[in-house]
């Protein structure tokens, strides 16, 4: 099953305190950043600090992601080698446009897995959507490689490209966010709404992520620790869902027991998609301790 | 490989290392370390430094280091650019050597 | 984990962005700088809570709000201004604070080169620099009874200069003659130092040397820790001297100081006395020689300057030995001439 990626932690790749102790705050992901967190004079030693830290420390289960530069600037090419080289789980794309700029990383991501010989395929790939011709192409850019996992959306130079701002309601958002997650459904893979960056609003905060929770986003970028709980408990499933979804799942797995060809529950079908949705809840629920599994097996 | 200029890298921030590195004429890495561990892990960071620099083919260098608790991985990160800082522009990381 | 401090430059040329920086300042019981090459603020959200400056290799201003205090705001701003001075080609970086601040800038990676009691401190960010210049000033010591040194900046070289190295040539075994290496005149320090040693060539007994970076003019000089404008030569001269007695004089076995009688410049004049008084505690004798007088005025760099600066070269002719006056009249020197006319201060 899909791993949860409710929360992806923004970590500054360029300072060494963050980058090996974010991990402990929880978050489901850890994204370290090369690209706009790192001034132009320390995209060397950033590289080279988490090059080392993902070496070196063990982040346990959390999802290691890392933000490269652009390609077609002087840093990504490097950015690539040397995280593919540590053996990190997500390279991140900013700025993506096209099917082409998933094509290029890809191919360059390939190159290295060859020389170094990891598993062709293995290193995978998330895109950031931050302009109207990259939210235009969205569905293109989810279905341009089996490496891609994800699609997110770059909130700050997206409004920059449509010569607005930031706005409280965030309905300046609203046509990027549906393109993408509506792209990332169909596609099959996840979506992840941008930052919020005003820390001390913890009410603007959860304002926005109960929206894009609606809005049917995966999980949230965060920046600070303060933010993660509030997402993962926004995330959460309410009681009635997991009993439903706990239903949905005991139903399918006696359906298995017995060989039986149809799933069926309360007199309708239930098929595939409807299975998942269920799985997925109660993964949700157990990763903030509302559901455990053992419950199952009182037979 | 050789130092031919000075360089410095890192901060004096909680956890990191500044590590600066000048040319030196005669055979022999000098470390001058401060560390606010300086007793229990002196021996072990300047073992770090030393290590680093070899594994890059440098025989000679002299290296300033202020230590505000790194962990080894900094360390090495930490030396591992100023090493190349101070080799000149153009020259490319061997990510042979470094991995 | 400090999520919350950024750094950002602060223009001084930004009147709004100073005001604020100058009253911050204030209130933690220092004034700006006259000068800064760069100044660093760092915020949480939109608080000033700390900053720090630079004019050269020297860092200055720095300040932490005292709330603040303790949590590594004083690391960010150092480590920025290093990161600075690092980018702009100075990795040999000194700086002046309080005397009770020595400690944390040790944490730091800075270390003590010389103090003035409970005033100020001079450091570096190395541990054995001034010990090393001080060895390699040892290895030119000869031992002799009597051994003198002067100081001069000489810009440029003039009879006036020679005639002060002559006395003390005159009446000593040995004369160490420094040059002031530091950067504040129009002349540039290699040509200088070359007029002297040119100048030099007819005395056998001195030795030349530059000052290094632990001399420094009253340009550079930070004068923003001493209350009394008055004061501000006074520290200056007393940490110069400082820096003098614990490392020059005991290298070079020094018994006298000799410097050329001041009539026009009071800071120059105040420097001198403070000067006196404080070798001659330490049982260095100081001589004060006469200027050189050319029908009734003395001698001064500055009417050289100032003649060339008005295409008079001719003029300096009585004013310079030959070698100084051959080289302002050739090829070698027009780069200069253009500079000496082009600056507008009095240096």
């Amino acid at each position: 099953m899909e791993r949860l990626r409710r929360t992806m932690m923004f970590v500054p790749g360029s300072n060494p305190s963050m980058v090996s102790d974010a991990y402990i705050y929880g978050a489901d992901s850890l994204m370290f950043d090369l690209e706009d967190a790192v001034a132009i004079n320390e995209k060397d030693s950033a590289r080279l600090l988490v090059y080392n830290a993902i070496k070196t420390i063990d982040y346990g289960n959390t999802e290691v992601v890392v933000r490269i530069n652009e390609l077609h600037g002087p840093y990504g090419r490097d950015d690539v080698e040397a995280m593919v080289r540590a053996g990190v789980d997500v390279i991140r794309l900013p700025k993506t446009e096209r099917k082409e700029d998933i094509y290029e990383v890809e191919a360059a991501i390939e190159e290295v897995e060859r020389k170094i010989g990891r598993e062709i395929g293995s290193t995978k790939m998330m895109a950031a959507v931050e302009s109207p011709i990259g939210v235009i192409n969205a569905y293109e850019i989810a279905t341009s490689s089996k490496r891609l996992i994800g699609i997110a959306l770059g909130a700050e130079d997206y409004v920059t490209n449509m010569k607005t701002k930031r706005y409280a309601n965030g309905l300046e958002l609203l046509g990027a966010r549906t393109q993408i997650v509506i792209a990332a459904r169909a596609a099959g893979i996840y979506a992840l709404d941008t930052v919020y960056s005003d820390i001390d609003n913890e009410e603007g905060f959860k304002n926005e992520v109960e929206l894009i929770k609606q809005l049917g986003f995966d999980g949230k970028s965060v920046i600070n620790p303060r933010q993660i709980k509030p997402v993962c408990d926004i995330f959460a499933p309410t009681a009635e869902e997991i009993k439903k979804s706990a239903n949905i799942r005991r139903a399918a797995q006696d359906a298995q027991k017995h060989g039986l060809g149809v799933i069926s529950l309360n007199g309708k079908m239930i098929d595939k998609p409807i299975v998942d949705r269920a799985n997925r809840v109660l993964q949700l629920a157990t990763a903030v301790g509302l559901y455990k599994e053992e419950m199952q097996n009182e037979k | 490989m050789k130092i031919i200029k000075n360089s410095m890298v890192g901060t004096l921030e909680s956890s990191d290392i500044q590590i600066r590195v000048e040319p030196k004429d005669e055979v022999g890495i000098e470390i001058q370390l401060k560390s606010s561990v300086e007793k229990q892990f002196g021996k072990q960071i300047k073992k770090v430094i030393k290590e680093t620099l070899e594994s890059l083919g440098i025989d000679r260098a002299f290296v300033i280091a202020t230590d505000k608790g790194a962990l080894d991985c900094t360390i090495k990160a930490r030396v591992q650019c100023a090493a190349y800082r101070a080799m000149g522009d153009a020259q490319k990381i061997n990510w042979e050597v470094i991995d | 984990m400090d999520y919350d401090f950024n750094g950002k430059r602060i223009f001084l040329d930004d009147m709004l962005e100073r005001k604020k920086l100058e009253k911050f300042l204030n209130i933690q019981g220092i004034k700006l700088d006259k000068n800064l090459d760069y100044t660093v603020g760092i915020y949480k959200a939109n608080e000033l809570i700390a900053t720090g400056s630079f004019y050269k290799n020297t860092l200055r201003c720095l300040a932490v709000k005292s709330e603040y205090q303790g949590m590594g705001a004083l690391n960010t701003v150092v480590s920025n201004l290093m990161n600075e001075q690092y980018e702009r080609g100075f990795t040999h970086i000194f700086l002046y604070t309080k005397c009770n601040y020595l400690r944390l800038f040790n944490d730091l990676g800075f270390y003590e080169v010389a103090r003035v009691e409970n005033l100020l401190e001079f450091m570096e960010n190395k541990s054995n620099a001034v010990t090393n210049y001080s060895l390699e000033l040892a290895k030119t010591s000869v031992k002799a009874d009597r051994v003198a040194s002067i100081v001069i900046n000489a810009n440029p070289y003039t009879l006036g200069h020679q005639h002060l190295i002559e006395v003390a040539s005159n009446e000593n075994d040995v004369v160490h003659v420094f040059v002031v290496s530091e950067e504040a005149s129009v002349i540039p320090f290699l040509v200088r130092y070359e007029l002297v040693r040119r100048g030099t060539t007819q005395f056998k007994n001195i030795i030349l040397h530059k000052t290094g970076d632990y001399i420094i003019s009253n340009a550079t000089f930070p004068s923003y820790f001493i209350e009394e404008e008055e004061n501000v030569v006074v520290v200056h001269a007393k940490l110069d001297l400082e820096v003098y007695k614990k490392y020059i004089v005991p290298a070079l076995g020094i018994t006298s100081r000799y410097v050329g009688e001041e009539p026009y410049c009071n800071v120059t004049k105040k420097y001198n006395e403070v000067m006196k008084e404080s070798l001659e505690n330490q049982g260095i004798k100081c001589k004060t020689i006469p200027r050189l007088n050319i029908n009734g005025k003395a001698i001064s760099a500055s009417t050289v300057r100032q003649y060339i600066r008005e295409d008079k070269v001719e003029e300096i002719k009585g004013l310079v030995p030959y070698t100084t006056y051959d080289y302002f009249r050739s090829k070698e020197a027009e780069e200069i001439i253009k500079m000496i006319k082009s600056r507008k201060s009095r240096h």
